[in-house]
């Protein structure tokens, strides 16, 4: 039976390995083509384009009375998607860290005994709820809801602060030589959106693990600072501070669901692969890129390049899981022993 | 902060809070449990206890302690946990520059009694009061009180130092900190007299800004009493603060005990009998959360006037 679990343990390992292996295998004609710039570039265009070639001056060729046509061949570039990850992931890691930890604060210091049961049940099956469920709610509640009363609302509020309207509600396109402002389309399907979703779906993990962190704090401390006359709030930011690392690793746990998160995500962002500096212009991230691609790909640079951008994600989120448990389980270990 | 509490003399804070009168005959039933005992076990000569108190289950306190002046001044305090009554009846006074120690068996209440002063048991579930706690004529368990500003007023050590995870110098001044003093030269001098205060100066001068968690126990013993000094209270309460430390780390504790008397007044809780014996002015003896009895150490050590009190110093019990 021992060498069972043996099998057992070993096959995941080499689960892991394979998956890296195939992936790698399978971007590999995108990783020669476009190496490092695959990185760095905004390009995104899986078809061919036919344009009219032009000379050294800017002029369009002309032929025997005919426009002389040139071939563009499709260019990849990972920048908007991991762009749109980044920013959807921040944002909803602002929305979710202090009222997860305020939640996790109010079930280990306010709650009464009898509740902690049914609060913490119910915030831990926010977890259990299929991304997909989210994903609909986001579409047919949230994203009217936001398009029509609460963005509207935060372009009036907001836009008398300088900068913050030339940032958030307007936007500056080249059309030929001349800059154009116009203002940004309040769609309700945008980073802004995708980061509230996002919020809502990594709230339970931040929360559980930080109250179990903040349980954890040696009673001394707490009453530690109390005895010098701290008030509540004085109190429980010691809390904070002394498990500081373990909740940064929870923290970071909730940024590796938020940017892996697909379902959710791809129906309420708007699907656009472009950097807009604002948050309520549409966007893309890594995985509604691929959920939105992916059958569709049909030559075999497209899919090796969906390859290449599914690789970059798999690292990323091994690298903030790799993190958060050194600093959730290790360090928050080390701390708790040493008081 | 939790108000379940309730003072004898204001009005009940919560409809389910049972008054005074609600268990009239759980102590007395103790506390003849204890006289009981007590008799079954010491039935031999006590020669210079005939003036004991006939009855037991009231405490015998010293005349000495007629002269001093209190500052804390503690009346009929009982306390509960829940359904379980932790101490009975205590009545004591806390006399103004002297260090008084609290000695007694394990659970016997002492460091209840000592936590109820600053209202730090607020912080457990369920847990209720009877009786009246006052320090500088106000009420500690009355509603209006500012239990914030009443633990500035009251310092406390820890049986296990608990420095934070921080700085030297921002332990020190983290009472100042939360009271929102941000000039530098104010936070530095009051780091560098509460430092000099604790006997701590010259050994953490050069590394008040390295973290607090890599001094010794001693060291951090020390800190925290100069964090507890810093914030200027008039009273120190101090639970088990050598239990942790080392004989030597012990003494030097001792002494700063020595030292910060008069300018403090202290309220210790100890297990240790030769500490109390040197360090202390005046002893409460304390068992089963009644307070027996109360006097000025030298009398509690050498001619106490209960039995219980007698046998516990001269360790046949406890």
């Amino acid at each position: 039976m021992a060498g069972l679990a043996r099998i057992g343990a070993i096959s995941v390992i080499l689960m892991l390995v394979a998956l890296l292996a195939v992936l790698t295998t399978a971007a590999w004609p995108s990783i020669q083509a476009y190496g490092t710039s695959f990185l760095f570039s905004s390009d995104w265009r899986p078809n061919e384009l036919n344009v009219p070639m032009k000379d050294g001056d800017g002029h369009v060729i002309i032929e025997d009375g005919e426009v002389v046509m040139e071939t563009i061949p499709p260019s990849f570039g990972a920048l908007p998607v991991i762009y749109g990850t980044a920013v959807s992931s921040v944002l909803a890691l602002v929305f979710a860290v202090p009222l997860s930890f305020g939640t996790a604060l109010f079930l280990v210091r306010l709650c009464p005994k009898k509740l902690i049961g049914s609060v913490s049940f119910l915030i831990e099956f926010l977890a259990a709820i299929p991304s997909i469920a989210f994903g609909m709610w986001g579409l047919f509640v949230l994203s009217p809801l936001l398009q029509n009363y609460i963005e509207p609302g935060l372009r009036s509020a907001l836009s008398w602060i300088p900068g913050v309207n030339g940032w958030l509600f307007e936007e500056t396109v080249k059309r030929g030589s001349k800059v154009v402002t116009s203002e940004v389309p309040l769609t309700g399907s945008d980073l802004f959106t995708g980061g509230l979703v996002l919020a809502i779906m990594i709230l339970p993990i931040i929360t559980a693990i930080s109250r179990d962190v903040l349980r954890n704090v040696p009673r001394a401390q707490i009453e530690g600072t109390l005895a010098l006359g701290a008030t509540w709030w004085q109190s429980s930011w010691e809390m904070l501070r002394y498990s500081r690392s373990a909740l940064f690793g929870a923290v970071m746990l909730g940024l590796a669901r938020a940017s892996g998160e697909t379902m959710a995500i791809t129906m309420v962002i708007g699907n656009n692969n472009q950097i807009k500096p604002s948050l309520f212009a549409p966007a893309q991230t890594m995985s509604s890129l691929l959920a939105n691609e992916f059958a569709e790909a049909s030559t075999e640079i497209h899919r090796s390049s969906l390859c290449e951008v599914a690789l970059i994600l798999l690292l990323m989120s091994l690298i903030f899981n790799v993190v958060a448990r050194w600093l959730v389980v290790g360090k928050g270990a080390r701390t708790s022993a040493a008081a | 902060m939790k108000q379940s509490v309730m003072s004898a003399d204001g009005p009940p804070q919560r409809a389910i809070d049972m008054s005074g009168q609600a268990m009239p005959n759980r102590s007395p039933r103790v506390q003849q449990s204890i006289h009981g005992a007590g008799e079954k076990r010491r039935a031999p000569s006590l020669g210079h206890l005939e003036a004991v108190a006939e009855d037991e289950s009231t405490t015998v306190t010293h005349e000495a302690l007629e002269t001093e002046s209190p500052v804390v001044e503690i009346d009929n305090f009982s306390l509960y946990y829940g359904a379980k009554q932790a101490l009975f009846n205590v009545s004591m006074n806390v006399p103004h520059g002297k260090v008084t120690s609290m000695v007694g068996p394990s659970g016997c209440g002492k460091s209840t009694l000592l936590r109820s002063v600053n209202r730090l048991n607020d912080l457990i579930d369920h847990v209720r009061t009877e009786g009246s706690m006052r320090y500088g004529g106000m009420d500690i368990y009355s509603r209006n009180i500012n239990v914030i500003e009443l633990r500035k007023s009251l310092g406390m050590v820890f049986q296990k130092p608990n420095p934070f995870p921080m700085s030297i110098f921002e332990n020190v001044v983290y009472p100042l900190r939360i009271d929102g003093e941000k000039r530098k030269n104010v936070l530095m001098e009051v780091c560098e007299r509460s430092l000099r205060g604790a006997a701590l100066w010259d050994e953490v001068k050069d590394r008040l800004h390295e973290s607090a968690l890599g001094m010794s126990g001693g060291q951090q013993q020390r800190l925290c009493i100069a964090r507890a000094v810093a914030a200027s209270p008039d009273v120190l309460l101090m639970d088990e603060p050598c239990s942790a430390l080392d004989p030597i780390a012990t003494a030097k504790i001792e002494d700063l005990i020595q030292e910060l008397k008069g300018e403090y007044t202290i309220l210790i809780v100890t297990h240790n009998m030769q500490q109390a014996a040197r360090t202390t002015d005046y002893t409460a003896f304390m068992y089963l959360g009644r307070l027996i009895e109360y006097g000025p150490t030298l009398d509690m050590f050498t001619k106490p006037r209960c039995r219980q009190t007698e046998d516990y110093m001269t360790g046949r019990f406890g």
